[in-house]
């Protein structure tokens, strides 16, 4: 086991070389340079453009500024240095990701939480009134997209007279310290994009656990443990849902980048602190160390949450062996 | 011309001994009085509680010089001053961190008295070193990002700034210079804090992670705490130098804290929470503002003609890559045709919601100081007139197919470039797209993301494009702009110099667009108020008579502002010079 992950973490390293020079070729494709934010600013003169353009080292041909920024990565964990915030980009993504990581894990929660039992629901009871409603609130989830709900949320919220319509802390909060208080109104903000977001994931989550629920009660095993006397719970916790629920191991490590690039709209339209609208801005303003970085940290996300995937599949499934 | 604050010196020697110290005291102090502005609707406030703004990101950093960026100059308004300052109301220049100044009678040397007593936020007291250091290893400094090296230099000369006495420092000019006290409006920094940094390292001073400590200033507010991509707060100043008409301290709030809110719509959502006390909104937002306005809700909706701000206009480009419509872009007759099928009143109703007016050229009609009137030149909107323009010029429709010919078999029709995340451009494509089909012309909308309009257009890879750019109170300090040649004029590229600094492409110049080129030349250098405003007075003619570019609409000045606020200015947005939230006070 331990030899299979270390086999795939080297595996990692080709790879993400890779993905970071098609990265930064499409990033320098973008027209434009960093500077075109500012034109409109009277204070950016052409010498002012000039100087930017060399202290930021751009005025070297973009084979040498991948080169040094990758060099800086190998050596010294210098992902480089964000333009538009003047601070190493680790800095940057450093502020956010706490907030980011802790709002995303929420919201897979709130959408396990809710989806994971329906699938049960519905695959037992296929025909039910209830099913059917679950179904089709799951799919109204699906259709409508997190920002829209979330902003009907706050129109919902405005109109009732709290003043929780966005950002995480009420204003006077923001630089509180940590208390009972504090929480509570944390928890009075989040509920909305932790919903909106949530919501959007569940059809899909219902709909797959639904699915290989079918597929595993219809298998041998689970009529001969009926067979064998096994009470119905026994039957289906120990024996349906544990093999059911390996495609969702799958998707959940399928879904670490998602904590970057998932929540870029809803997080503008919330005003929360994350990662998402940093990913966004900085392809817009070509702040290419920051881009690449944030779309490297996106990939090997993506490559671990495989991994972490594949190791709790060996441990959940007796069938996968690695060894 | 010379401001001295007076006191009484009687008061003084008809006072016992400690009195007269603290009196001496105080004199010595020199703060600065505000003046009345009864036209504002400034009243004498109470000192006390706190104010919200929002703010579109989180800034960059904390040194105004490193980095170009709006939302630190919004906080660093509050938080540094200059040499002078607006008058809020009339717009001249008043003294501020200078008490007084004269000028050389060549106009070439600027003598400036510092006010006497002024403390930074930290208690150090502020003087002329601070002044020599802030425009010598910051504003001239050219490897400071956002430092303004290119406006001290004149005629490829730098002015040079040297410390008379501790409260004395001199500027020396190469040449006479109109605008020079207008850039004296720049922040004054502390030598203290920041001596150590030199050349580009001034970038990478003052950080966002600063302890909040060490950002000192001598403006209103000092800073008391940033929490990263959500607010930062702001405490009153109590070493500030301003007082009011009354005499009291200012500011009048305890503290100010700024809401960072990246989205409009959220922002406006936050506002209507109470979670913000006054934004700024566009035309677009207007209507559902004062309906709620009206149906009681507890803010008000102020609409005020703005001096500064961006008009916007229709550009087409001179040196399209297509030689027939290059010919035809770069023809005066053809670019006043069109003119008359742009439906200006239409737009200013539809687009703005009424809450604009007709635009000048170059200069804000509300400018007093320079704008003339070209309401005329800008005509009427009239389809039928503009059809025989365009078929006076020979281009007509001679296949039959709706749309006019530039040559045998060859439409006249160009791509209109536009932002398509703004609130006004798409639906002002549009109605130019319709209005222009009705006279043959076939435009073909292209959007891109506002922020990418002016890179496109120095790009030069385009046909027409809607975009907008400031206007400021003075042209000189938009030469770049509406100088042919200039470093931004950019729907006529090729009159560009090869090289920055040097001669542009004179003998590629329109006979008005040479002739405007050197109004700015002249402008730059004479001093002279009559002269100069006559000089551009001559060139928004020009500019209303050729049309380098057609302007659509001034849009107007709008605040929403809470009824729990006295004392509320527009909020300009960053303008070094111009801060009325020194007077806001909670009612």
């Amino acid at each position: 086991m331990l030899i299979f992950a270390l086999r795939r973490i080297l595996g990692m390293i080709p790879t993400l070389l890779i993905i970071s020079a098609v990265c930064f070729t499409v990033i320098k494709l973008q027209p434009g340079s960093f500077t075109d934010q500012y034109l409109e600013d009277p204070r950016f003169t052409k010498a002012t453009v000039a100087a930017i353009t060399r202290q930021l080292g751009l005025d070297q041909p973009a084979i040498v500024q991948y080169g040094r920024w990758l060099w800086g990565v190998i050596t010294r964990l210098d992902f480089g240095f964000s333009f538009a915030s003047n601070a190493p980009v680790i800095t940057q993504i450093g502020e956010r990701l706490g907030w980011t990581v802790f709002i995303a894990l929420l919201t897979l929660l709130v959408s396990w939480i809710v989806a994971v039992p329906l699938g049960i629901y519905t695959a037992f009871n296929r025909h039910g009134v209830a099913a059917s409603v679950a179904n089709f609130l799951g799919y109204v989830g699906l259709a409508v997209p997190d920002f829209l709900l979330a902003l009907l949320l706050v129109v919902l919220t405005l109109r009732l007279g709290s003043r929780n319509v966005g950002g995480l802390f009420s204003p006077e909060m923001i630089d509180a310290p940590w208390s009972w208080a504090r929480l509570g109104d944390l928890l009075a903000h989040l509920w909305i994009p932790v919903l909106a977001v949530g919501l959007e994931g569940v059809a899909g989550l219902m709909r797959q656990m639904r699915a290989s629920m079918l597929d595993v009660l219809s298998q041998d095993y689970i009529r001969t443990a009926r067979a064998k006397g096994a009470a119905q719970r026994t039957v289906i916790w120990r024996h349906a849902v544990r093999n059911a629920i390996n495609p969702l191991i799958s998707l959940a490590g399928l879904s670490l980048p998602t904590l970057i690039s998932g929540t870029i709209i809803i997080s503008i339209v919330m005003n929360l602190p994350t990662i998402g609208p940093l990913l966004y801005e900085s392809l817009l303003n070509k702040d290419q160390y920051t881009a690449l970085t944030l779309l490297m940290l996106s990939a090997v996300l993506l490559l671990i949450g495989n991994l972490l995937a594949d190791l709790v599949l060996a441990w959940v499934d007796p069938r996968v062996r690695y060894s | 011309m010379t401001y001295r604050s007076t006191f009484s010196s009687t008061l003084l020697t008809s006072t016992v001994l400690l009195s007269a110290l603290i009196l001496v005291g105080s004199a010595a102090a020199a703060p600065k009085k505000m003046a009345a502005y009864p036209k504002l609707g400034v009243t004498t406030g109470k000192s006390g509680g706190n104010y919200t703004l929002a703010l579109g990101d989180s800034p960059q950093s904390l040194m105004y010089y490193g980095v170009i960026d709006n939302n630190l100059g919004l906080i660093a308004q509050q938080l540094f001053d200059g040499l002078v300052e607006f008058n809020l109301d009339t717009y001249k220049l008043e003294p501020a961190l200078a008490e007084s100044w004269t000028i050389s009678p060549d106009g070439k040397a600027y003598t400036f008295k510092l006010r006497q007593g002024v403390k930074w936020s930290d208690g150090e007291a502020f003087n002329a070193d601070d002044v020599v250091f802030t425009y010598q290893q910051l504003i001239m400094n050219p490897e400071a990002r956002a430092g303004d090296a290119a406006s001290f230099m004149l005629g490829g000369k730098p002015i040079t700034v040297e410390k008379v006495d501790a409260g004395t420092v001199r500027f020396n000019l190469p040449q006479p210079s109109p605008t020079f006290l207008l850039q004296l409006r720049n922040f004054i920094m502390p030598q203290h804090k920041l001596g150590k940094y030199k050349g580009a390292d001034v970038n990478n001073a003052w950080p966002t992670t600063t302890p909040p400590a060490d950002i000192v200033g001598t403006g209103p507010f000092k800073l008391q705490g940033y929490t990263p991509g959500q607010k930062v707060s702001l405490v009153r100043n109590p070493n500030y130098w301003k007082v009011d008409s009354a005499g009291n301290k200012l500011p009048y709030l305890a503290s100010l804290d700024f809401l960072i809110i990246r989205d409009p719509q959220a922002q406006v959502a936050s506002f209507l929470a109470s979670n913000i006390d006054q934004i700024n909104i566009s035309g677009a937002q207007f209507p559902d503002l004062k309906q709620k306005e009206v149906a009681g809700a507890a803010f008000k909706v102020i609409r005020s003609q703005a001096l500064f701000g961006s008009p916007p206009f229709l550009a087409y480009n001179f040196d399209a890559a297509d030689p027939a419509l290059a010919k035809i872009f770069s023809d005066t007759r053809f670019r006043r045709a069109m003119q008359t099928a742009i439906n200006r009143p239409r737009i200013i109703d539809t687009v703005y919601n009424s809450l604009a007016t007709l635009p000048g050229h170059g200069v804000a009609p509300v400018n007093t100081a320079f704008y003339v009137k070209t309401t005329a030149q800008l005509g009427k909107f009239d389809l039928s007139a503009a059809g025989k323009a365009l078929d006076a010029l020979g281009l007509k429709d001679t296949d039959g197919d709706g749309i006019r010919n530039i040559s045998k078999g060859k439409n006249l029709e160009f791509d209109l470039t536009y932002g398509t995340d703004s609130s006004v451009y798409p639906q002002m494509a549009t109605i130019l797209q319709n209005d222009f089909k009705q006279i043959g012309v076939k435009v073909n909308l292209k959007g891109i993301l506002s922020s990418k309009l002016f890179s496109t257009g120095m790009s030069g890879d385009w046909q027409a494009i809607l975009a907008a750019f400031g206007d400021q109170p003075d042209p000189e300090l938009r030469k770049p702009i509406w100088q042919p040649g200039g470093a931004l004029y950019y729907w006529h590229r090729s009159l560009q110099p090869a090289k920055d600094g040097e001669t542009p492409n004179l003998a590629k110049m329109q006979p008005w667009e040479k002739q405007i080129y050197d109004i700015f030349d002249k402008g730059s250098v004479t001093t002279d108020k009559t002269q100069r405003k006559a000089l551009y007075a001559r060139w928004q003619n020009l500019f209303a008579q050729n049309l380098p570019v057609t302007p659509i609409a001034k849009p107007d000045n709008i605040g929403v502002i809470s009824n729990k606020y006295g004392n509320y200015i527009y909020n300009l947005g960053v303008i070094p010079g111009y801060n009325p939230v020194p007077l806001v006070y909670q009612k």
